[in-house]
């Protein structure tokens, strides 16, 4: 089978997905296996477990409907039977081809030394999800880079700006499928934008109101007229 | 599953110190009134380029006096977009992007990333490739915790460890360099195997190494145990507590200091670590020292595991990647002499190989925290997406609820006892 | 036997010479060889280590490698200070104006190592992040190729700046070292050169950056007469 993403057409234009079947992972595990925590939310929550996927190397993956993130992932993480107490990570997921972005949560509970992975699927249309910093301060940061590489935004998040890229990246999100891989400006632009950054992108209004104003200093003698012959 | 977890508890009184030895505690405050004047905070930048920042980190403080008010770390300024990059490559081809990211530990980069691949393709490597593997993560934990180590001290105003630990890196980059042909970006592991089998005499040089390095970790010890310095810029600076820990996702030794016993190589273990005979130290008061004292004493597990791991790979004699042609490329011998492995050779390097759909998260123990690689493949030679859980980037995150209330030179201390490498952090 | 029966000349009421009795109390050289030999063995480095390079540069700094025997081993982590930037490692776009301003921060005599394949070209990160090569954002004495390069091949790039020190003069220094302060912040290279420069190449399908030596005028410093 030819891959039809070589070649570096690609790199000018994003890539292409490889696989154009359906998308639904190889159940590698038995698939009977059965995990405490996916019956629990099962028996609690219903029709909200939308999918359970067994995938390799025994990992579970349970998808629940992004309105209701919050509530389950607060479940899971104060629930004595659950208590998943260390949130791994939080990161995002872009299949190309117009598919809905995932929102993935690796959980971890310390306690019962059980690690579960929640999915909510994002339509392109409405990138918004709660945010869980509530729950755990890990996703302080991890939603602040989702947000800045996949443009998702997280609702009640208490910091949501950019983290990776300077604050005034006009290019878009880079993680996404359509962001093609040297950026949409060309280096030029890009190397022209970086360097006319102004004061605002280094410092927020209430610490440049702290540092009070820029200072003008004096123009400069124009060196190097008096050469010696 | 019989899991054991010895926890090493690192104990002190704040009378006296580990092993009964004398500790210099923080100068008792002294008992005058504030001055009422007018005063406003002042904001004060550090970085990004900087000594102390460990790399092209930046930090904006608001000071109250010498007191930090509040800190705002910014990050990004070595964004190489290592995950953007990895869609366009190969799965083999990612590998030598992983030992550009921690550069001080790629070994256990180079591993994490194969291993969570190989989970998802369904691999099972042979026995000498899984020891080869243990001892090249060990190694390279020494080899973090070495830098740190002196960066640490450095910090702090103290050059000579600094020597001393980078004489013993030495060691270890000529291991890298005789075993991978580099000293940093070592690119050692395929999917299915390593690049090749070790060299002759190399598993005796890691040996020697392991019976070089407790000297020099105790020349250390002795210099900076008994520094009243050293303590006193150490002991109750940077305190997060257990629970804090946990909620603001610290691993590694950053979460072990503050007496929480995580180690995904117990918790979760991968490559039999749990046969092995180590034990997770454990600190009890949550600052700077614990973190430090954690490091030391991870060093010297990891030494302990080093010496079970060589024991095993004398018996382990087998090869060392999995005899599978769809997987590992055929011997050049085969490749030059015999047409169907020249075919394969030729489509394996061209096109690469195909995972199939699917996904795969496999956290490992790096020198930092836990390294966790998620991958996702669509059945394509090329991954949909390739993400890094870096450690240090969500300790990192803890930083200004570490700080607050503490001078500004406190502050060098307790980013330099969290462990931090910006190649990882940004990416 | 011969050469030594002759007594030295004595110089009467002379004070005893530079190098013992009898040898001449002065002597001469050209002022340039004087400040060029007092300039290139007492280079402060300023170590701006961003990513891998940084630390093979630490290791030339540490024990083994030991840059202190070339009169380096004072670093300046204050660029006003410095005398050579020594730019190790991947630079991005966000991190772009920040090297500009330590550049111009540099007072004049300065050189500029870029060490690294990342810091020179871009290395393998042709990606929308980085800066493709230091040379489109400041002037560049010396490239270091490598990725890292070992400690020896930094040394030698340090060497390598010393003999271009040792090639100035003074009678040129105005011309040389002269400053334009509406250059200040802004990139080296125009618009067009910055597209010749950061265009893929090495590895990638559409080449369109020469290897030969036609482009070399082009990426070398404009500032750079020297004979």
């Amino acid at each position: 089978m030819a891959d039809e993403r070589s070649g570096f057409d690609a790199v000018v234009e994003g890539p292409k997905p490889s696989y154009q079947g359906e998308l639904s992972p190889v159940q590698v595990q038995s698939p009977g296996e059965v995990h405490e925590s996916v019956e629990a939310l099962r028996d609690l929550f219903g029709e909200a477990v939308l999918r359970h996927d067994v995938v390799a190397n025994g990992q579970h993956i349970v998808f629940v409907p992004p309105e209701r993130n919050l509530e389950i992932l607060t479940w899971l993480r104060d629930d004595p039977e659950q208590q998943y107490d260390l949130l791994r990570d939080v990161t995002a997921v872009d299949y190309g081809g117009g598919q809905p972005l995932q929102v993935v949560y690796q959980l971890f509970s310390f306690f019962h030394k059980n690690a579960l992975c929640v999915k909510c699927e994002l339509p392109l249309d409405d990138l918004e999800i709660e945010s869980v910093v509530s729950l755990w301060k890990a996703a302080n940061w991890l939603e602040r880079e989702v947000y800045d590489l996949f443009g998702i935004t997280f609702k009640n998040h208490p910091d949501l700006r950019r983290i990776l890229m300077p604050p005034d990246y006009a290019e878009g999100h880079p993680l996404r499928k359509d962001f093609p891989l040297r950026g949409r400006f060309s280096r030029a632009e890009q190397t022209r934008r970086a360097l006319s950054q102004d004061l605002d992108h280094y410092y927020f209004d209430a610490e440049i109101e702290r540092g009070g104003e820029p200072q003008e200093l004096p123009p400069v003698a124009k060196t190097g007229e008096e050469a010696p012959e | 599953m019989a899991q054991k977890t010895v926890e090493l508890t690192l104990g002190r009184t704040p009378e006296m110190g580990v092993g009964g030895k004398p500790v210099m505690g923080p100068l008792a405050p002294i008992d005058m009134p504030e001055p009422d004047m007018e005063s406003e905070n002042m904001l004060v930048n550090i970085g990004p380029q900087h000594p102390a920042t460990h790399g092209v980190l930046r930090l904006v403080c608001e000071l109250d006096g010498e007191t930090v008010v509040k800190c705002t770390p910014h990050i990004g300024y070595l964004h190489s977009s290592f995950e953007k990059l990895g869609e366009y490559r190969t799965w083999n081809q990612i590998v030598p992007l992983t030992d550009r990211m921690d550069y001080l530990a790629p070994l256990i980069y180079n591993c994490a990333y194969i291993m969570s691949v190989e989970a998802m393709m369904g691999i099972e490597v042979t026995e000498r490739c899984k020891l080869t593997r243990v001892i090249m993560m060990e190694l390279d934990r020494i080899f973090g915790h070495l830098l740190w180590l002196g960066t640490f001290v450095m910090d702090l105003g103290a050059f000579t460890p600094f020597l001393y630990t980078f004489t013993e890196r030495e060691r270890i980059y000529r291991l890298h360099e005789a075993y991978t042909g580099a000293r940093i970006t070592t690119s050692a592991t395929r999917v299915g195997g390593m690049m090749s089998d070790m060299p002759e005499g190399w598993a005796q040089g890691v040996r020697d190494f392991c019976h070089g390095l407790p000297r020099t970790l105790e020349e250390c010890e002795t210099l900076l145990d008994n520094h009243g310095i050293f303590l006193s810029r150490c002991q109750g600076i940077g305190v997060i507590s257990g629970e804090d820990a946990l909620n603001y996702g610290l691993t590694g030794a950053n979460l072990r200091g503050s007496g929480v016993p995580y180690d995904v190589r117990k918790d979760q273990p991968y490559y039999d670590y749990e046969t092995y005979d180590f034990e997770i130290p454990v600190g009890e008061y949550g600052d700077s020292y614990d973190r430090y004292l954690c490091r030391m004493e991870e060093m010297k597990q990891s030494l302990r595991i080093l010496h079970q791991a060589l024991d095993r790979l004398e018996k382990a004699k087998g090869p060392m990647d999995v005899e599978d042609p769809r997987i590992t490329l055929p011997s050049k011998t085969d490749a030059m002499s015999d047409m169907e492995s020249m075919i394969h050779h030729f489509k394996l390097v061209t096109e690469g190989l195909h995972a199939p759909v699917g996904e795969s998260y496999f956290p490992v123990e790096a020198s930092k925290g836990e390294l966790g690689m998620y991958v996702v493949s669509d059945g394509g030679t090329k991954p949909v997406r390739w993400r890094v859980r870096p450690p240090s980037f969500v300790n990192l995150a803890a930083l200004p609820s570490m700080l607050e209330g503490h001078l500004l030179s406190d502050l060098i201390t307790i980013n330099a006892s969290i462990d931090i490498v910006l190649g990882e952090i940004d990416r | 036997m011969g050469l030594n029966d002759k007594a030295p000349p004595q110089i009467v009421g002379a004070s005893p010479g530079l190098l013992g009795e009898g040898t001449p109390a002065f002597f001469t050289s050209k002022l340039d060889f004087l400040v060029n030999w007092a300039r290139r063995n007492s280079l402060w480095p300023n170590p701006l280590g961003t990513a891998c390079c940084g630390i093979e540069m630490m290791a030339a700094f540490a024990s083994d490698y030991d840059l202190a025997r070339f009169g380096m081993e004072r670093m300046s982590f204050s660029p006003r200070q410095a005398d050579v930037l020594v730019c190790a490692g991947r630079v991005t776009y966000k991190f772009a104006p920040v090297l500009r301003r330590i550049w111009d921060q540099m007072t004049q005599p300065k050189w500029c190592i870029s060490m690294g394949a990342c810091a020179s070209t871009g290395g393998v990160f042709d990606v929308y992040s980085m800066v493709q090569g230091i040379d489109t954002i400041i002037p560049v004495d010396v490239y270091i190729p490598g990725c890292p390069p070992r400690p020896e091949a930094l040394i030698y790039a340090l060497m390598m700046v010393q003999e271009k020190i040792k090639q100035e003069s003074l009678d040129q220094h105005a011309i040389l070292r002269a400053e334009d302060p509406a250059a200040v912040a802004k990139p080296r290279a125009d618009e067009e050169e910055i597209g010749d420069l950061s265009g893929p190449f090495g590895n990638s399908t559409e080449q369109n950056r020469v290897s030969g030596l036609e482009r070399t005028d082009v990426i070398s410093r404009p500032g750079d007469r020297l004979p």
